[in-house]
């Protein structure tokens, strides 16, 4: 038992005694290589060296300007995207439907929060002989402040909703649109 | 000494567009230059304190569609943005714009921070309709700790439209002729009771 695990141990030796072959051009070959890495971290200690040291900028005030107006542009383009963004979200509305008894009016706009308090978006349209004044808004989740503008003159609280705090001594209503 | 100029000259620049984006072309349009000017280091303190703007320029907008003063505008909006600080700081700062501008209601209306806090620990998110409900049953004549009570009551098992039916409820009642502190009460009892024995998890939501 011992004397054939002796014989196969002597082998390997044996095979590991051998004399290996080298590749006459390892030698040079792994020097290029260790050439090689220690550009590459010459270049980049040299570069980390560059940015390290403090150096005076001189910049052309006209340069500076064209800087900031690109900086600016950028920001403006962003600001478009998210109100882009803003408008998409739009489609998760709820649509309202306000309606006002105003027997003797000859105009009715509806005035609010959602659309920036211009009487001019929202006429309202007369039904029932034209003592109902009625229209329908899509409004996104929400409280929202609004009031009915009559003639262009009068400005009414909705009779069927709650009042809001009047700021500016004008009654005004709130309707909350849920999320 | 030249280089501290150009530094701080690209500070200024770097800052333009950040200023500027205060400056809503709608209230160019709609507010006279002196409100305007008078308007915008409100507005700027405010994007700087990164409270929703929205807000706080519809407010400027109502106030100039409804021919209001300059003096008379800007207090409003400076106490809007007061509000809705003040809310923020309540709710926490992930609250959304609606949940802000409702909280800022709240407040107005008698509603304590504490009582704003309250109301986003027993519900989550979504806050804009309970709190609305506060404010809006204030508005009724019910008392601000007695709408307070009867909201809270129900936030945490009503949905967003039992929580209005609720209040249109107790406002139907109120025109009627009953008290209003008694009408929260008797219809925040009988609500209570309804969506205890059938909570929300169990019924089927509306479209």
């Amino acid at each position: 038992m011992f004397d054939r695990d002796d014989d196969v141990l002597e082998r390997v030796v044996d095979r590991l005694r051998e004399p290996i072959e080298m590749d006459p051009t390892l030698d040079a070959r792994v020097m290029v290589r260790v050439a090689r890495s220690s550009r590459r971290l010459d270049w980049l200690t040299r570069w980390w060296d560059w940015l390290r040291q403090p150096r005076e900028v001189s910049i052309r005030p006209l340069t500076a300007l064209a800087a900031a107006a690109a900086l600016a542009g950028v920001a403006l383009w962003l600001g478009t995207k998210t109100s882009t963004q803003g408008a998409a979200g739009l489609a998760d509305t709820t649509v309202v439907e306000f309606v006002l008894v105003a027997p003797h009016a000859a105009t009715v706009s509806l005035v609010g929060d959602f659309n920036d308090w211009d009487a001019a978006t929202t006429p309202m349209h007369p039904v029932k002989n034209g003592s109902i004044w009625s229209v329908t808004v899509p409004l996104p989740a929400g409280r929202h402040r609004y009031a009915f503008l009559v003639d262009g003159a009068r400005w009414l609280a909705d009779p069927a909703a709650p009042r809001a705090p009047d700021d500016f001594g004008a009654p005004s209503s709130v309707v909350t649109v849920g999320g | 000494m030249r280089q501290a100029r150009w530094l701080i000259a690209l500070g200024l620049t770097a800052t333009l567009p950040r200023l500027g984006a205060a400056q809503d072309p709608r209230l160019e349009r709609r507010l006279d230059s002196a409100t305007f000017a008078a308007l915008t280091p409100v507005l700027d303190s405010a994007q700087a304190s990164d409270l929703p703007l929205e807000p706080l320029v519809q407010r400027a907008l109502e106030g100039a569609a409804k021919h209001a003063g300059a003096t008379r505008i800007v207090a409003a909006v400076r106490l809007l943005a007061t509000e809705l600080g003040d809310a923020r700081a309540a709710l926490g700062t992930g609250s959304t714009s609606a949940e802000l501008v409702a909280g800022a209601s709240a407040l107005r209306a008698g509603a304590h921070s504490s009582d704003l806090a309250q109301f986003r620990r027993r519900r989550g998110a979504g806050v804009t309709v309970p709190l609305a409900a506060v404010t809006d049953l204030v508005t009724s004549g019910v008392p601000p700790d007695s709408a307070v009570a009867a909201v809270l009551a129900l936030v945490a098992l009503a949905r967003d439209d039992q929580i209005v039916d609720f209040r249109r409820a107790v406002e139907r009642d109120i025109a009627l002729g009953a008290p209003p502190a008694a009408a929260a009460a008797v219809r925040v009892n009988a609500a209570v009771r309804e969506f205890s024995q059938n909570t929300p998890g169990n019924q089927p939501r509306r479209p």
